[in-house]
């Protein structure tokens, strides 16, 4: 098992893509070294290649228009944005200039670039820094929405976010930052089997009973690996109900191969995300599923995420709100047979 | 000591990264030296030594520390540094008890079944069907043809020193046997010296001083009755292969014991109305062995279906009952039908009226509370109570010297009253602890005895000490009391009064082939 925290692997990554491709810059706020970015995963970057790392004022709707001029002109720009909760001051630039160009333009041009920003709550930051805003770039045809958890080959999926010709939104998450970084080892990562998808960002599906036997399909991303693992590894100790957990890489352009093959083993579906509920990642999934294994299901898919509201900066009211390992176990009782 | 606590250093974190230690552990450090690089989200922070001294580190490099908790010392002195690292190995570092891929059923399962569930070869989780598939591989195994111990251990038990010895030793004539079997009443109502005669005549290996109460009968194709072995009135004894009863062992009126074989060893005290055998007393396992120095008390009954194991200085007191298998439904319904043996270790006890259900063990110097029923093990030196009995506490404490001297000088007191109260002159000495009886002689009690500090007067001198260097002063009797042996001699009425006021308390010296015989408590 590797020893690094996901921050370091991250950081490690992103020197790596540095010295492999001169056509890579870095945009954002507070990257110059010492302070290295918010959450310090541009550390060291701006020594190394202080003509690259280009730091910006706090004006993010000028970010995304700079990079877009960068990615148009040949090179491959990473922004950074401080906290994923400000990408909506980019949105006129991501919906009708980013994504749209390489259409509009008929493949004449391409807008390859990479937006690097980190979603999630539980640490207090209040309404408008701890959101989970996926849900809102899903329904932005023309970009790809990438989000590694802490078993993903995470600096793989940035090399392969920077050498993608379509803009990539890699979505990080804050409390994955400090996590572990825990990639499957001979096939497994603690007491699960995990099977790998295929593609520079595959889902990854888990296993407590060798593929055979689960009860119910998980289906998840990015930051809430842990949160549903717990809920997996619970149910299997108190209660011995096995699910499988399938994590997705990518959200857009949405694959669900992983979960289809899930689903027709287990035959019900709980879909778990930060987010909050209405027009979620769940509701896409649970819709796509119904449509394609209607036979499969034995009970109608379960959505877990966020209460349809603020997330409060209070711990206490911020756990409430925010999706918790409770919820998952529920969720997945409620799917079960009799 | 001064702690090292890792404080808040800015408003986004709950946790850090102690990134690297900047001084090596157990290193001298000067005030204000930066000992440790710690990380939060937003900046790396030099944790600066708060005093001079030692440092001792108590969590790893490359690790997520909680805000509040203390990563290091700074130690003062040597013991300082010594109490600091014993918090560290004891500390939060320490990994919990047993596997955390078991599930719960699959450990209820495994307990119920005294299952080891290292034997269970698999990665990732365990769970009730692996338990399940390792019981039945264990079920239809290879046959365990161990009629003498069902495959129980024997560790910590120790047994009379005949057990398990499969010689010609006392075995009867095959006619004589025939003739007790067939009129075991009339055999039984002769005399003791005549019954003791005839099994001497037919084979049985019987020593001094035997005595078989009125109606009393041995039947075995094999028996021993050591020296003073004594069974009383109405005693009926029916073993399908051997008998054997160590010196000085004790049964009181009205014994039934029924097994396939007995081995109890010396100085054995049962009292009267014992029942051992019950349903099952014929089955090719049914073994009783207790070791020497044993209790039973009154109306004590052991099944013996399965082997019963007691081991030295065990005390199984009065109405307990240990049961080695039970009655039921089918167990192809679900309902438990159990048959395996029952241990209690050395100096193991069972209280007043408790029950052992079969498969249970008391480890070493266990207690069992009276009136508990005991469905699990008493590990060794721990009290259980209740119904079923839970682990309560130790059975013991250990006492201070200090402690050890008070309590022998209050046995020393009460024996002085008991004595005055039995009518003996009682007096206390004009110095020193200890009191003169009248005609008798003189106790005393020196806590650290050597042979200078007493000389023998009129009468008997039986000294009581915690501890004797060297010979025993000549003419006396000196009682070690933790060493728990007798010194010196000759043993009289006074000695061995003082010898039995003992072992009513628990105090029971060697060597142990004695038997109060009367005397003045």
């Amino acid at each position: 098992m590797s020893s690094q925290r996901c921050v370091q692997v991250l950081n490690g990554a992103l020197h790596d893509i540095f010295e492999q491709r001169e056509d890579v810059y870095l945009l954002g706020e507070d990257l110059l070294d010492p302070y290295g970015g918010a959450f310090k995963v541009s550390a060291g970057l701006s020594t190394r290649w202080p003509d690259r790392v280009l730091p910006t004022p706090v004006a993010e709707a000028g970010m995304f228009g700079i990079a877009a001029g960068f990615a148009l002109r040949g090179y491959r720009p990473i922004v950074e944005i401080m906290f994923g909760d400000f990408i909506t001051l980019g949105y006129d630039q991501i919906v009708n200039g980013i994504s749209k160009f390489r259409e509009m333009f008929d493949e004449q041009a391409t807008v390859p670039l990479v937006v690097r920003t980190p979603m999630g709550g539980r640490r207090g930051y209040g309404p408008t820094h701890s959101q989970s805003l996926e849900k809102l770039l899903m329904g932005v045809p023309g970009i790809v929405v990438v989000a590694p958890s802490e078993c993903h080959d995470i600096a793989g999926m940035l090399s392969a976010a920077v050498d993608d010709d379509r803009p990539v939104f890699f979505i990080e998450n804050k409390l994955m930052y400090g996590r572990p970084h825990r990639p499957p080892a001979d096939g497994r990562v603690g007491d699960f089997a995990v099977r790998t998808g295929d593609g520079p960002w595959p889902a990854l599906t888990f296993s407590g009973n060798g593929f055979s036997g689960g009860e119910a399909t998980i289906v998840t991303y990015g930051g809430m690996l842990p949160i549903a693992l717990e809920a997996a590894t619970r149910l299997i100790l108190e209660e011995e109900i096995f699910t499988e957990l399938v994590v997705l890489g990518r959200l857009l352009p949405l694959d669900l191969e992983a979960v289809l093959e899930s689903v027709g083993r287990t035959g019900a579906l709980v879909t778990a995300e930060e987010g909050t509920l209405t027009a979620g990642i769940g509701a896409e999934i649970a819709a796509r599923v119904q449509e394609a294994a209607w036979d499969d299901l034995r009970r109608p898919v379960r959505r877990v995420a966020a209460a349809d509201g603020i997330v409060p900066s209070a711990p206490t009211l911020e756990d409430e709100a925010l999706p918790s390992v409770a919820d998952v176990m529920t969720a997945v009782s409620g799917v079960l047979v009799g | 000591m001064i702690d090292i606590v890792l404080t808040r250093e800015d408003a986004n974190s709950e946790s850090a990264f102690l990134a690297e230690w900047l001084v090596e552990d157990g290193e001298t450090v000067r005030k204000g030296r930066p000992v440790c690089l710690v990380e939060t989200s937003k900046a790396s922070i030099e944790i600066e030594a708060p005093a001079d001294g030692t440092i001792v580190q108590l969590v790893r490099a490359e690790t997520e520390v909680e805000l509040g908790s203390t990563i290091a010392v700074i130690a003062a002195n040597e013991a300082e540094a010594a109490e600091a690292v014993a918090r560290r190995s004891g500390g939060a570092g320490a990994q919990p008890d047993g596997p955390a891929n078991v599930t719960k059923r699959a450990a209820e399962l495994a307990a119920e079944h005294g299952i080891d569930l290292s034997a269970i070869e698999k990665s990732g989780f365990v769970t009730a069907a692996d338990v399940e598939a390792l019981i039945r591989a264990q079920e239809t195994g290879e046959l365990q043809l161990d009629p003498l111990l069902a495959g129980l251990s024997r560790d910590n038990v120790t047994l009379p020193s005949r057990f398990g010895v499969d010689d010609e030793e006392g075995a009867l004539d095959e006619g004589f046997l025939a003739e007790l079997r067939a009129d075991p009443d009339a055999f039984g109502a002769r005399s003791s010296e005549e019954k003791i005669a005839a099994y001497r005549e037919a084979g049985a290996r019987i020593g001094d001083g035997v005595q078989l109460g009125r109606d009393t009968v041995v039947i075995a194709p094999r028996i021993v009755l050591d020296d003073g072995a004594r069974i009383e009135d109405g005693g009926r004894v029916d073993c399908a292969e051997v008998f054997a009863m160590g010196a000085l062992s004790r049964f009181g009126h009205s014994l039934q014991l029924s097994c396939r074989r007995a081995w109890i060893g010396s100085g054995l005290w049962a009292g009267a109305r014992i029942v051992i055998g019950g349903g099952g007393h014929g089955d090719p396992w049914a073994t009783l062995a207790i070791g020497d120095d044993a209790f039973l008390g009154d109306e004590v009954f052991l099944n013996v279906a399965r082997p019963v194991l007691l081991g030295a200085e065990t005390f199984t007191t009065m109405r307990a009952m240990l049961v080695t298998h039970n009655v039921g439904h089918s167990v192809l319904e679900g309902f438990e039908n159990r048959f395996a043996g029952i241990v209690v270790e050395d100096r193991g006890q069972v209280g007043l009226g408790a029950v052992v259900y079969a498969g249970c063990r008391i480890g070493r110097e266990g207690i069992l509370a009276s009136n508990s029923y005991l469905v699990s093990d008493v590990p060794a030196g721990m009290l259980a109570v209740g119904v079923p009995a839970k682990v309560a506490g130790p059975a013991s404490r250990p006492l201070p010297r200090q402690r050890q001297a008070a309590v022998a000088r209050r046995l020393l007191h009460e024996l002085h009253e008991l004595l005055a109260l039995r009518g003996s002159e009682v007096e206390a000495l004009p110095q020193g602890d200890g009191f003169s009886v009248a005609g008798a002689g003189r106790v005393l009690f020196v806590e650290a005895l050597s042979a200078p500090d007493v000389t023998a007067g009129d009468g008997e001198t039986v000294v009581l000490t915690l501890g004797l260097a060297g010979a025993p002063p000549d003419g006396c009797v000196v009682l070690d009391l933790l060493e728990r042996r007798v010194h010196g001699g000759p043993s009289g009425i006074l000695a061995d009064s003082v010898r039995e006021f003992c072992r009513k308390r628990g105090i029971r010296f060697a060597p142990g082939s004695w038997r109060y015989g009367g005397g003045l408590v």
